[in-house]
């Protein structure tokens, strides 16, 4: 008797922390993604129009964010967040699972440019000449892999 | 009398057929009704890029957005489309193809055939575009690799596959009328008006549409579900789009960033790969164009699914 709770707690424990995991996967994504999107809508996008003055500081700070996403997507969508439940508007696609491979290529891509970025940009021109290139990647990715709810 | 009756009826559905037959006849550009022209392959660039022509045409699955083979599935409640090859091939393309063919096709939504085309292809939007602008498009498409091969012919289930109906969908919903500038406003807004509602038609998607499949006229701009089937279009009457500045509208259509630094998904992600080829004075026109939209409410959108 007392060896079967020890089983049957166990395993309620264990189910417990494997979605307390999920959702901690869950949030990490959504997080990193919200902090990506403030920083190209409101630190380099403004610099970018001439709404804002350059700031090579939070132009770096932004750029070393970016660098740690790219280090942190090739696990961000562990196969446990599969059926997770996204609240928002967005969802990861299924391809990122299918389409491993294609994923990676992209994560791949969007991590070269992003260190190219922090290796070139000095001052206003360069910001101008890299920016569009780090969100055709952003941009790229989520048009295969990230699913908009109707 | 039974026979009378039947006569009458006769005579009523002969006059009904003709009514129909008369209505559907597909309206072409005769070749000696286009005076001597020199087309600017320049501007065909311009009006290839505002027209997102390379968003269906192009070969899916490879990155050369001018080889023009076509091939893309565009799905839709009456069945499923496959883009035709619009290359200067001879045979699978439109490399056979007199220019004024081609300004039939463009602006009257008629095949060199004779047939109509299916409103997949915007004609109702492209119809109110200047015909200098699609000759200058015909002589650009011929400076293009040709790309052999012939696209599978559309999946439109009956009665949606008769082509002739297509022509009382014509008479109901494409207005066909040259694009009349509005003095009243700068020649950037109209600029911008000519692009957003001719070549680049932005309502095709961005409005509801009745289970005809023509635009609800009253909520054009208001966005609606999205007619390839999955998600939402968005709104882009001032209802929603408020709070961007003209500005920020063009950053979008050049970058695909929105304000909030989030990136176009979808097929917008498509339409970006065209506008940012676009020069920054065009992307500005649409883009003051698209703030003096007022404010429209969209059809209601669904609660979102509880999808885990």
């Amino acid at each position: 008797m007392m060896m079967r709770t020890v089983i049957v707690v166990g395993t309620l424990l264990l189910g417990a922390g494997a979605v307390l995991a999920q959702q901690d996967a869950v949030k990490l994504a959504q997080d990193t993604m919200k902090a990506n999107g403030r920083n190209m809508g409101t630190v380099l996008g403004p610099m970018v129009k001439g709404e804002k003055p350059y700031d090579q500081a939070a132009v770096d700070a932004a750029l070393n964010q970016f660098d740690d996403t790219a280090k942190k997507l090739p696990t961000m969508f562990p196969a446990s967040v599969k059926n997770a439940k996204w609240e928002g508007d967005f969802s990861p696609s299924p391809k990122i699972w299918d389409d491993k491979a294609g994923y990676d290529a992209k994560v791949a891509s969007f991590a070269k440019v992003v260190s190219e970025a922090k290796a070139k940009v000095k001052d206003l021109d360069s910001l101008k000449a890299n920016f569009p290139g780090i969100g055709r990647e952003c941009g790229a990715c989520h048009e295969t892999y990230r699913l908009k709810k109707g | 009398m039974l026979r009378r009756i039947f006569l009458a009826l006769v005579v009523a559905a002969a006059i009904g057929g003709g009514i129909f037959w008369w209505l559907t006849i597909p309206a072409t550009t005769v070749a000696n009704s286009l005076p001597a022209y020199t087309p600017d392959t320049a501007n065909g660039l311009t009006t290839f890029n505002a027209g997102g022509c390379s968003s269906c045409h192009a070969v899916p699955g490879q990155p050369d957005r001018l080889k023009l083979g076509g091939g893309l599935p565009i799905p839709s409640p009456f069945g499923t489309f496959h883009s035709p090859n619009i290359s200067p091939d001879p045979t699978d393309g439109i490399g056979r193809w007199t220019e004024a063919e081609f300004v039939s096709a463009v602006l009257e939504g008629t095949a060199p055939s004779g047939a109509h085309y299916f409103p997949a292809f915007p004609y109702a939007s492209y119809g109110i575009a200047r015909v200098e602008d699609v000759r200058d498009l015909f002589a650009y498409l011929k400076t293009l690799a040709p790309v052999p091969g012939k696209v599978r012919d559309h999946d439109v289930p009956f009665p949606f596959n008769i082509r002739r109906n297509v022509g009382i969908w014509k008479f109901l919903f494409m207005d066909g009328t040259p694009f009349r500038p509005d003095p009243a406003r700068s020649a950037q807004w109209n600029r911008g008006a000519y692009l957003v509602n001719g070549f680049g038609h932005c309502a095709e998607c961005h409005s509801p549409r009745n289970f005809l499949g023509g635009i609800v006229t009253a909520q054009r701009f208001a966005g609606g579900p999205n007619p390839e089937g999955e998600g939402w279009v968005p709104n882009i009457t001032q209802k929603r789009l408020g709070e961007w500045s003209a500005k920020d509208i063009a950053f979008f259509l050049e970058t695909g960033q929105t304000p909030e630094g989030d990136t176009a998904g979808g097929s917008m992600a498509r339409v970006i790969r065209n506008t940012s080829q676009l020069s920054s004075e065009d992307r500005a026109a649409m883009a003051e164009y698209i703030k003096s939209l007022p404010p429209v409410e969209g059809p209601p959108r669904p609660t979102r699914a509880a999808k885990s």
